[in-house]
């Protein structure tokens, strides 16, 4: 039984890994049915050039501001949204649609709200007498930008996965814990943060691997990928974007999986070992 | 506790990886010297038309419609055959990556292929395209009525490697209210010196916050920004030697960050610098011949339309040929490359040009393109036919080198929106661009 999964895993998830590992040692110009093989060249490459610092450097910002914002805003709200007030439905519904929502969408409505000229935020800036920033045009606001709209369209993922986390939390224990004369932040930050680690765990590893393969809001909002040129966007930028240098490419791709398969065995190596799972 | 990668699980993997590894020798590009001939004209003595074959468009211009009136006419003047209009993407480039995609998968080419000016010389290199000279002699295409300078673009080598379509230059494009109100005359400056006198005037005398703006540079940046650096008598190139670090080159961006940073009359599009225009925010700017017909549409004011300005080196009017011709693949059947032949031959004539460039914009590739109804009711289009006298052919290193348009836009972006050094940030871009040459496109010219 297990025969022809083994043969669907090897053909679509091994397969394309393995191919990679050896389009990364080429020089190949996409659409060529022609490359030549370069060793280790093409890492070399990456790691001795300007390339190497600016991409893992926009990586690293990229996803630690996302990662640390989404979760850290995303308890904010679900502490928000445990309470029993009226909207409540309402307001995790709200706060949860971005994340279903297609990012070329939302990259496109962001695009008109930052807009400089005729945007919305423009407009909101200019009634306080303020100018417009350039969000597109300057390297570094341009990754502001995306970052700031890659929260918003993730956090409704964090906020309810918090919620649905500290809706699970033992009532008898936080009880015990008011009985005991702790306060609403004391019992946050003694009971229900640490008896929460499960779930900051999991999303501490789910976020992080979006982060990292974040594409669709860069590519629509800054195609150049001035300044918010990710690894993976680097990788679709050198072989789709107008270099084909497939080899290269294949090469970044690599280092992006090996990056993304070191956190992932760190954090079940050594964070996993904080978590409470009880 | 057991570890979750005990032997057995050790051996499972292994022999995945095996598996995959077997697997992934099967597809691929081989390994060896790049070809060094291109791929050879067809013979198309006795071979018959394919029935079917489907045309890859981004609709450049805004013209699905049009080209759904082309293609309908075409499958209708040939009984038998049909040709499927394709959406490939909204760009160039996004059809690039889809033909490019179908080149290394070896499957679903299309018959007919819309190649902008940056992309065909990299099909040619990498012999994913034919050449057209035989087709075109077998279909007595007259190719002495096209646009000449438009089809000189396609040549390299000898041979024909496209036909010219959808073809532009970028126009200056201004808001006549303001040049009114400016106590401006009411036409295109002769020069860009002319314009810096200009621009003060038009900021002082108007609402708009630019009196020019620069295209977007996620655009075309290195098209338009030849028109400058032609100006002041150079370029981003002289045939394969990069020139952008020279210092007529370096003043000529000099000149282009203080008309931002110094003069401050300057804006660099976020998007669409024609939008910004009618929308007011600019007076002036520059973009394709494409734009035209919907710049009028969209603009509540007097659009007025003239030739790129020259600079103080250029004495006459300089300005790019650009947009995009249509090209067979080589990885197609011939029967299949015949009716593409056709199909290419059927927009080219004479009545199909002039209707595609009146719905667009672009300019009529053929010279006895009757145009008269079209000039009675778009008369903006003529500057651009008439500029075509001082139009010249692109530099190699904007439009032969892999990823140079990029890398152009970076540094303009580094000059006008980061207030980089030009002199260092050229010298950079030479760097790049001499890199590029010497590893993506010596290698591959072929004899």
């Amino acid at each position: 039984m297990a025969l022809p999964n083994l043969i669907l895993i090897a053909t679509f998830a091994y397969r394309p890994l393995f191919a990679n590992l050896q389009y990364s040692t080429l020089n190949w110009t996409l659409g060529s049915e022609t490359a030549t093989a370069v060793g280790f060249g093409n890492y070399v490459e990456f790691f001795t050039s300007d390339d190497a610092p600016r991409v893992l450097g926009t990586t690293a910002v990229f996803t630690v501001f996302t990662v640390g914002i989404s979760m850290v805003l995303g308890i904010l709200i679900a502490l928000a949204l445990n309470q029993k007030l009226r909207g409540t439905t309402f307001a995790r519904a709200a706060v949860f649609a971005p994340y279903v929502l297609s990012g070329v969408g939302v990259g496109l409505v962001w695009m008109f709200i930052f807009d400089p000229g005729y945007g919305v935020l423009s407009w909101i800036l200019r009634g306080v007498g303020m100018r417009s920033p350039e969000w597109f045009n300057d390297p570094q606001l341009a990754l502001t930008m995306v970052i700031i709209v890659y929260i918003w369209k993730n956090l409704g993922f964090c906020a309810v996965v918090y919620l649905a986390g500290l809706q699970s939390l033992p009532s008898d224990v936080m009880e015990a814990a008011a009985i005991d004369g702790a306060g609403p932040v004391r019992r946050f930050w003694s009971v229900a943060l640490p008896l929460l680690s499960p779930t900051t765990f999991f999303l501490l590893m789910t976020t992080m691997l979006s982060s990292l393969q974040a594409f669709d809001l860069i590519r629509i909002m800054t195609p150049l990928g001035q300044g918010t040129s990710t690894l993976i966007y680097e990788a679709y930028l050198q072989a789709f974007g107008a270099y084909n240098r497939a080899g290269y490419s294949a090469a970044i791709s690599v280092i992006l999986f090996v990056i993304l398969l070191l956190l992932t065995v760190g954090q079940i190596r050594f964070v996993e070992r904080k978590v409470t799972y009880s | 506790m057991t570890s979750p990668f005990d032997r057995r699980r050790f051996l499972e993997l292994a022999g995945l990886g095996s598996a995959a590894l077997a697997l992934a020798a099967c597809g691929g590009p081989s390994t060896g010297p790049a070809a060094t001939t291109a791929a050879a004209d067809i013979d198309f003595t006795n071979v018959k038309p394919a029935p079917s074959i489907d045309y890859w468009s981004s609709h450049p211009g805004q013209s699905r419609e049009v080209e759904t009136q082309l293609v309908a006419a075409f499958n209708a003047a040939n009984p038998g055959i049909t040709v499927n209009l394709i959406t490939a993407g909204a760009t160039y480039e996004d059809i690039a990556q889809k033909f490019q995609t179908a080149q290394s998968a070896k499957s679903g080419l299309p018959g007919v292929i819309l190649l902008s000016d940056v992309w065909w010389f990299r099909y040619y290199m990498n012999n994913n395209i034919i050449p057209l000279d035989s087709a075109l002699k077998l279909l007595s295409v007259n190719t002495g009525d096209y646009r000449d300078s438009l089809v000189k673009d396609y040549q390299y080598a000898g041979k024909q490697w496209a036909m010219p379509y959808a073809r532009s230059t970028p126009l200056f494009y201004y808001n006549k209210d303001h040049f009114k109100a400016a106590g401006l005359p009411d036409r295109a400056p002769t020069t860009w010196l002319e314009f810096a006198e200009w621009a003060p005037k038009l900021k002082s005398s108007t609402q708009a916050k630019y009196a020019y703006m620069y295209p977007a540079l996620a655009g075309y940046a290195g098209w338009t920004l030849q028109n400058n650096l032609w100006a002041w008598g150079t370029g981003w190139s002289k045939d394969w030697n990069i020139t952008c670090d020279s210092d007529d080159a370096i003043t000529a961006m000099q000149w282009v960050q203080d008309s931002v940073y110094k003069g401050a009359w300057a804006g660099v599009a976020s998007k669409t610098a024609t939008d910004d225009l009618a929308a007011g925010i600019a007076s002036t700017t520059l973009s394709s011949t494409g734009s035209l017909i919907g710049i009028l549409t969209t603009a509540k004011f007097p659009v007025g339309v003239g030739f790129l300005p020259g600079g103080p080196k250029s004495t006459t009017n300089v300005c790019p040929t650009g947009g995009s011709g249509l090209g067979i693949p080589s990885g197609i059947t011939k029967e299949q490359q015949l009716t593409a032949a056709m199909f290419i031959k059927f927009v080219g004539e004479p009545a199909n040009a002039a209707l595609f460039s009146s719905a667009t914009g672009y300019m009529p590739v053929r010279k006895s393109a009757d145009m008269s109804a079209v000039l009675a009711k778009t008369p903006q289009i003529q500057t651009a036919i008439d500029q075509l006298a001082v139009t010249r052919v692109q530099d190699n290193a904007r439009v032969f080198l892999p990823g140079a348009d990029q890398e152009m836009a970076k540094a303009t972006a580094k000059i006008v929106t980061q207030q980089g050094d030009v002199k260092s940030t050229m010298a950079d871009l030479k760097k790049t661009l001499t890199t590029i040459y010497e590893r993506d496109v010596k290698p591959n010219l072929k004899g």
